[in-house]
Order: C-alpha cells, then structure tokens, then sequence
C-alpha cells in the first residue's frame, strides 16, 4: 500500500541513525497521547465481572496506540523515509487567533463584531492579504452572515453587544 | 403489484399537487444552501431548519423536511470536493477523491457525477422502499448488539483499506480515532471520561468539531504555507470541463450501481448501517479496480460509488421508520418530531392508516431526487467558479463559516475552540503524513463499537462465542478477516519491492 | 429585537446607572416588552420539546411576544440546565424541566452545578407523561401478577433495556427494580429509539418507557404493555391496567415537563407566566394534542407555582434513595 508516498524520500542530513525523521517524531507523538490518555483514564473503573467498566475500552486503545506508535518510531528509525516537513508559524498562528477571538467574543459582542474582526484577524494569516480588498470583503460577509443566519435560518444568534440589547 | 401501482399512483398524486411540490422544491432548495456552507452538516442544517415546518400541513412538511435532507446531503458533498469539508461522516470518503479532482482542475465533473450518482441511486431506492419496504424490516430487527459489534469491525477494516499511504500508519489514525470517541460519558455506568470537568466534553467530542478541525481548518492552515500559493493558482488556471466526458461516465457507471446496491442494503440497518455504506462503497470499487493506485489521486470512481451508497442508504433508512416507527440515525429522529408535532405518531400501523403521508412521501423522494439533479447540475458552473476567488479572500470567509457553525450545532464557544485545536492537530498530521481520513471514521464508529461489544457481553453473560454462534454476525466477522488479509498481503510483498527501488537511487 | 436593541441603545445607559431598584416593578407591569427565550434541554422533536413547542405556541399569543425555543442538548439535560440557572432573572430566559433535570439530576450527578430548589423559580406543570412497563411481544409472563414472579424467579436471566444513565426509561426502571427488589442486568441504548428497536426485535425482555413512544408498537402487537404507572388508566391505552390495579401499587412514576426561572425573577411576572400556561392548558386545540400524545393534563390546583415547588421537592425525595445506590 505504501507504493507511491506523496513525499519523496528525502535523506536524513542531521543524523545518521534516525533514517526517518518524520515517521520517528510522529511515532513518538502517538506514545504520548497514548501515555496522556492511559493517565487520564486511570481514574476510571476496569472490567467488573464478565461486563466491561468504564475504564476498559479507553485503556485498551491506549495500549493499542502506545503499540502502534512504538512501531511506526521504530520503522522512522530502521528504514529510509521523509525528513521532518518546515512548519510555518504565521498561517497556524494567525487563524488559531481568529477562532479564539470567535469563540470569546461571539456570545458577548455578538455576531456583527465578531465576524468583521475575525475575518480581518484570519485574513494577517497570509502576506498577499490586500486591506482594502479585504475590508470590503469582510463587511460583505458579515452582512450577509447577520442576514442569513438569525434572520433566514432562524438561529438564536445574538447581533450586536449585549450592552446595547438590555 | 396491482396493489404496488395504485399505491405510488396515490403517492404520485399526493406528491404532485402544486403546493407539494412547491414545498419540495423549497426544501431542497434551501437544503442545498445550508448545507453547502462549510461548517453545516446534514444533521445540523435539518435540526435548524425543522421548526419552519411546524407551520405547515403534516404531509407537505414531511415533504419539505425530506427535500431538507436530501439537499443538506447534496450540499455537503459539493463543500467535500470543493474545499475538503466533509459535512458528515458519509461525505468524508467523497471528499478523498473528489477534492483530489478539484485540485486538478476537475471540480465540475466530480460535482455533476455525484449528482448524477446520487439521482440514480435516489431512483433505485425509492423503488426498493415501494417494492420491498415492508420485508426488509426483517433485516433490520434481526440485526442484535452481536450482529451491530461485527458490522463494525467490518467497517473498521473498510477504513484501513481506503488508506493510501502506510497501512500501519492508517490503523494507527484509526485506534487514535477510537481513542478520542472515548472521551465523554460511559453509556453503561455515566461515569465521565477523559473529559476533564468540562461541561462541553461531557456528551464527547462532536463529529461536526473534529471533522472541521481537521479537514476544515488544518486544510486552510497548510495551504497558508509558502510555497503553496503556485500550487493553487496552477488549480485555477487548469479548471477543464464542467461536464463528466464520455469516458467518465462509462468509468463510473459500473461503480454507482454497486455504490447503489451496497448503499441500499446497508441503509436499512438502524444506528450506523448508512454511516458504513460509503466507505464499503468505496472500498469495493478499490479493491476490484485495476489501478488502485489511482483512489486518493481522483479517481471518478472514487466519488461516485460512495455518493451513490450514501444517497442510497439515506433513502433507505426511510425504511424503519415508515414500517415500524422507529428512527434508525439522528436525523430520522428529527422526523419523527416533526411527526409527533403534527399529531402523526410513527408506528407499524401508519401505513394502514394513513397511506397518503406514506406513499406520499416515497413518491416525493422521486421527486425531490430530480429536482436535486435539475437544480445542482447548472450550480456546477456556478461553484466551480467560486474556485476562482483569490484564496486571500476565500480562506478568512471558510473559517468564518466554519466558526459560525460550529458555534450553532450547540450554541457553545468550546466547541468552536476545540475545532481549532483540532485544525492545529490535523496540519500537525498532515505535516507527518497521517490521514486524518481514518481517525474521524474511527471516531465515528467507535461508540458505535464500544456500545454493541458491551451490549452483546451483557447480553450474553461475558460468552465471547456470541460473535461467532450467531450466522450473521459470524459471516460478518469472515468479511472482514477476509479483507484484512487482502489488505495486508500486498503491503507486505510490496516492502520488498521498495527495497530494491530504493537500493538503485 | 434589534429593533428593539437599537431604539433603546440611547436610554440603556440610564437604566444601568441606578434605576435597578425600579426597574424591576416597572419591567413587570410592561412584561413582557421583548421575544422570551425558551431553553429545552433536549433534542428538537423530543418529547419534552415537542410539549414545549405546543405549550409555548399558546402562550406567545396570550403574551403577545414571540418565544423562541433554543434546543440546547447534553449530558442528560443538565448542561442546558446549568445555563438556564445562570441566566439574567428578567423573565426573559425560562427553561422547559422535566423528571430528569430537576429531580433525578441531584442524586445521578454529584457534581451537579445547580439545585433545582435552590438556584430556579418554578413556574407552572405543563404535562405528565405516563411511564409503562412493557416486555417483548414472545417475553412468557402474561399479565403482571405473572410478570413479577417471573423476573423475581429468573433475575440472573432476565435483561432490562434503557435509553442511557439517567433517561427517563433508566430512571423509572431502576424504581421498578427497587419496588420489586431485583438487580437484573441493565442493558444501555443510546436513545429510546434503538431500546425500543431491541424490544421489539426480541434482543432485550422488558423496559420502562414513556407512553409516546410505546403506544403505536402496543397497538400494532410488536410489543406487550403489563402495566402502566399512574393512578388511572389512559385513553389512550384503555386496555392496559394501573399498576394499583394489577397489584404492584408501589411503583407510580410519570413523566411530567414543567417550566421554571432563574431564581430571583420577580413574582409578578412568574404570575403573568403561570396565568399563559394555564390559559393554555385549558384550550381545546391544546389539549387534544397533549392527550393524543398520551399526556395527563394537570388539574387547576396542581398547576399553581406552589404545587409545582411541592411536586419538586417530592420528586428529588422519591428518586434520591433509588438512584443513589446505582450512581
């Protein structure tokens, strides 16, 4: 199945023993979650007689994960594979940014706000953001969104600031 | 059949007096557009719409609700290919191949086979459930914890071979899927899992979140990364026809048909049976394909065998609800409220007793498919030429959306804040290779799993045998040791291959 | 509302600086002035929305403003029920309770964010929905009598069906097992829907469950109903005996969807809202859909606010020695 990886194999230039960087780091990522959530779940009751608790099920994939990712670090670390891919940090950055600001600011600043400054939030997650284009995008879209959703759709939203409403 | 004509000659004129078919018109319409929108699925956008109905006669509001449902579907498909949104758990494997195709240019034949699919599939199961509704009920009732527990595992199986890349990389995105489904309550004693006090993770992570996260999301952060600006314009410029070619059709035709008769029959079974139809659709169509090499890549198949088996299945699943009362999925539930709000108790005895809201209804699927089709094959044009918005412009409008809606499936903040964790989590995936295809199918099936095994040990007494003593589970369970094994074998003859390629670099 | 928002954008200022001490009796002699938001903690179609929505329906044209109802699901209704109790007193957020959120919710959840008694202004009883106890249509006991010492006889045997911890099915079942003195396996659904299709598919032997649900399979012969739970028999159903009738009067259990406030919310407008359900309550139109659902519609005594605080407290005393022991 692993015919064609959509990375071509790119040798290792920083070290000589780990053979697949990327396979080896994201193994060892799975380890951890699977380690996190064996820690989470430890509180939980296991098997009780012949019927599952609550704790059973979640332990088992934990293993399961721990197991799996073990073996996908150790396959990074015996056999040729990709190197770590560059992350960047201004496209993750910028529109984390814009969700957290929806999410803090939709129930009090409503969704007028909230919508046009996210947008203007999202839209710094790239350099070929032109502002005067995207103002007039952002305001488009927040009036049709302030149209569409409480008003077509009938959904609960509040529009603007809750200072202004009571 | 005397009886089956005048039956659906009594549905047909129900369905077609003017304001029936108006009313099917709007809701397909309407189902079309709220469920294009990134960040509204099926089950969202019928829940937010049900209460316009209220207002209605019972019948023409059923009518309408289904025209809601199957335009939601139809519009979850089209944010699939066009931006990598899959809308529910159905659309995920259509957005495998379709948003391949876009990428290279052929959104508008990926767009108008699934709804050339789907019509076709919507035809088939309305005959099925006129013809033979009434008998297959039987499947449905024969289908225990056991016989639900194998289906999915089977469907487990179906989710390693739709993988592309490492199979122990796909089934590790799958056990990692498991894992988080397990957040929330436990459904046998209520105790609180890995949900940490967090009120908004006691009923578990929502698929609309994670499905946004980390397609929606992590989609848009990648394509932020430099370098991937020439890709995307390299996709405007390429846009080809909009219309499915000859050889297209005749690549595809073979593969709705089957799309439609697994889709059908899975689509009876209550409780995950229509969840399962489109990834089996589509593992099939790879497995007996010549070049299976092509599924990942935009292969046409690819799009139409599971958009047929989804559209199928979600024909069928009308079926227990209409021969015994009983809702087989979350949006069947919604039915039988609006049902209930009409003062029409769903039960084995409304066909009796009200044939018209029945045969009614199954004509008005017909009739709602065509006007899918009518209204969605001229919209290719449109949507394809939405691709040519600057992505500047179109990524902040997706994570608007995508937040709004989030934000309206529960009307909590949280969720909106998980599915952007989730985005960071799925561009982290991305960036190690992981698909994150196989974790949200593994997410989905997982209660489903966890539920029936304990169900099927509590019923049995702790009898680990009931898997194998029962025949349709046991057959069942040989499926899928069978596909396993198909799907392991060559993986393993192909790592020699590998070696040798690698060895003449 | 917008309307509304923007005209008094100017004048909200003055109210907030120091007109709180009589902005409440003026509020009440207006109220209500705005569209009132109604919580329902469960799913839209569900049967505690679907009393809500032909309630409230009546209750909007006597009020003169619209209600919207904002569906708002989770962890057995409590979730929503926690947002309701931290909502502005004004009478303008009010939550559609049921059994679950505002009785069974104190011993299954210790961790419970809110009291019923202690943190809402109850406002009127909308309806009661019966509870039967049903069995699968080839289950061998034929009456109750039969049935009792059937499940006491086989109580290692037998299995119990339910919709979820803390469902209404799990909850009235676990009283049935009490009153009778059993721990028979419980086997969990998610949702009635999927326990109803096991009874009927034969997987499970028997279940507690709302009457809505039940009375088209019992009629239809899918299922059989041995009893049902309330001091008398229901129009729907004319055939199936009381549970006093059958002889296990012990085990009484309906149902019943109530409206409340946040604590706090003055009591004039708490009179202006139990003055709409009751009007409501008395409409034909209204009432033939409730008993079509198989509701029992309160009588006048019963729907007064008192009478709801009393049924309140009664409830949370009942369900806390059954629950607590399972929870």
């Amino acid at each position: 199945m692993s015919d064609t990886p959509s990375h071509a194999p790119v040798k290792s230039v920083r070290s000589s023993r780990i053979r697949g960087p990327q396979d080896f780091v994201g193994g060892l990522a799975l380890v951890a979650i699977a380690l996190f959530a064996l820690w989470a779940s430890s509180d939980l009751q296991g098997m009780r007689g012949f019927s599952f608790g609550a704790g059973t099920a979640p332990r088992m994939f934990a293993f399961l994960l721990l197991f799996l990712g073990a073996a996908v670090s150790l396959i990074g670390l015996l056999t040729d594979g990709p190197g770590l891919s560059t992350f960047h940090w201004r496209g993750p950055f910028f529109v984390s940014v814009a969700i957290l600001a929806f999410a803090v600011a939709i129930r009090p600043l409503g969704l007028v706000i909230t919508a046009f400054a996210c947008f203007l939030i999202a839209a710094l997650g790239t350099p070929e953001t032109r502002w005067k284009e995207t103002m007039i995008v952002g305001a488009c879209l927040t009036l049709g969104c302030s149209l569409l959703f409480p008003y077509a759709l009938g959904l609960p939203l509040q529009m603007f600031p809750r200072f202004m409403i009571q | 059949m005397a009886d089956l004509f005048s039956n659906l000659a009594l549905g047909f004129g129900v369905a077609l007096t003017p304001i029936n078919l108006l009313l099917c018109l709007v809701g397909a319409l309407v189902g079309t557009l709220v469920g294009v929108l990134p960040g509204i699925g099926t089950i969202a956008t019928v829940a937010m719409l049900l209460p316009i109905t209220f207002g209605l006669p019972p019948v023409g509001a059923l009518i309408m609700l289904a025209g809601i449902y199957y335009g939601a579907q139809y519009g979850g498909s089209t944010t699939s290919i066009l931006v990598n949104i899959p809308g529910e758990a159905g659309s995920v494997v259509t957005a495998l191949d379709g948003f391949q195709m876009a990428k290279q240019g052929r959104a508008g034949p990926a767009l108008a086979i699934a709804a050339i699919g789907s019509f076709f599939a919507g035809c088939v199961a309305t005959v099925l459930i006129a013809v033979l509704g009434a008998p297959l009920t039987k499947l449905a009732l024969a289908f225990g914890p056991a016989e639900y527990f194998s289906l999915m595992v089977l469907g487990l199986i179906f989710a390693v071979v739709l993988a592309k890349g490492s199979v122990l990389k796909a089934i590790a995105m799958i056990v990692f899927g498991l894992l988080l489904s397990m957040v929330g309550s436990d459904i046998e004693t209520g105790a609180s899992r890995m949900a940490f006090n967090i009120p908004e993770l006691a009923d578990g992570l929502g698929f609309a979140t994670v499905a946004m996260g980390l397609f929606g999301f992590a989609e848009i952060i990648r394509n932020l990364d430099a370098g991937s600006e020439s890709d995307r314009e390299l996709v405007q410029q390429k846009v080809t026809g909009l219309m499915p070619t000859a050889k297209d059709l005749r690549d595809s035709a073979p593969a709705i048909m089957r799309g439609t008769v697994l889709g059908s029959i899975l689509g009876i079974l209550p409780g995950g049976g229509a969840v399962i139809a489109s990834f089996a659709a589509y593992t099939l169509e790879k497995k007996i394909s010549k070049h299976p090499e092509r599924f990942g890549r935009g292969a046409i198949q690819g799009v139409a065998a599971p958009e047929s088996a989804n559209n199928a299945a979600a024909q069928t699943s009308f079926i227990p609800l209409l021969t015994l009362g009983i809702p087989p999925n979350a949006v069947m539930a919604l039915m039988v409220g609006a049902m209930t709000i009409h003062g029409i108790v769903p039960g084995p005895q409304v066909m009796q007793k009200q044939p018209e809201l029945v045969w009614g209804m199954i004509a008005s699927m017909w009739v709602g498919n065509l006007m899918l089709l009518v209204i969605n094959l001229p919209l290719v044009g449109i949507w394809v030429r939405l691709l040519r918005v600057p992505y500047r412009l179109m990524f902040p409008c997706i994570v608007i959306f995508c937040a709004i809606g989030i934000y309206s499936v529960n009307n909590a903040p949280v969720d909106v804040v998980l599915a952007g964790a989730f985005g960071l989590v799925g561009y982290w995936l991305i960036k190690h290779d992981f698909e994150p295809a196989p974790l949200l199918l593994g997410m989905v099936l997982g209660p489903l799993m966890e539920e029936n095994l304990r169900r099927a040990l509590l019923i049995s007494r702790g009898d680990w045998s009931v898997f194998l003593t029962r025949p349709l589970s046991a057959v069942l369970m040989a499926i899928a040791a069978f596909l396993l094994v198909l799907a392991i074998l060559p993986s393993l003859r192909k790592k020699r291959d590998e070696v040798f390629v690698e060895s003449e670099n | 509302m917008n309307l509304y928002g923007r005209s008094l954008a100017g004048g909200c200022l003055a109210i907030l600086a120091g007109l709180g001490a009589l902005a409440v009796p003026a509020q009440a002699q207006t109220y209500p002035t705005r569209s009132i938001t109604m919580i329902v903690p469960f799913a839209a179609g569900g049967p505690t929305d679907v009393i809500a929505r032909i309630v409230t329906g009546h209750m909007a044209q006597t009020l003169g403003q619209t209600i919207v109802i904002e569906n708002v699901v989770g962890a057995g209704g409590t979730t929503a029920t926690t947002r309701a109790s931290r909502a502005p007193n004004d009478g303008y957020t009010l939550i559609t309770g049921h059994m679950g959120t505002h009785a069974a919710s104190v011993p299954l959840y210790p961790n419970l964010a809110y009291h019923p008694e202690k943190n809402f202004e109850p406002v009127g009883l909308l309806a009661g929905t019966p509870i039967l106890i049903l069995g699968r249509k080839d289950f061998p006991p034929k009456d109750l009598k039969e049935f009792i010492a059937y499940v006491k006889a086989n109580e290692s045997k037998v299995n119990a069906a339910h919709a979820g911890v803390g469902s209404v099915s799990n909850v009235s079942c676990e009283l049935l097992n009490s009153v009778l003195g059993i721990k028979p396996v419980g086997v969990p659904f998610n949702g009635t829907g999927p326990a109803m299709n096991a009874l009927v598919g034969g997987q499970v032997d028997y279940m507690c469950d709302q009457i809505v649900n039940a009375v088209p399979q019992i009629n239809g012969g899918a299922i059989k109903a041995y009893a049902i739970a309330t001091p008398e028999r229901n129009p729907s159903l004319p055939d199936v005996p009381t549970t006093i009738e059958a002889g296990l009067p012990a085990f009484q259990a309906q149902a019943w969807n109530a409206i409340f406030a946040p604590k706090g919310t003055p009591a004039p407008i708490v009179a202006t809202l139990n003055a709409a359900i009751s009007k409501a309550l008395d409409d034909e139109n209204v009432k033939k859909r409730l008993l079509e659902l198989g509701s029992v519609i309160p009588g006048p005594k019963d729907r007064t606010p008192e009478a709801l605080a009393e049924l309140v407290k009664n409830e949370i005393a009942k369900w806390t020695p059954v629950l607590k022991p399972a929870g």
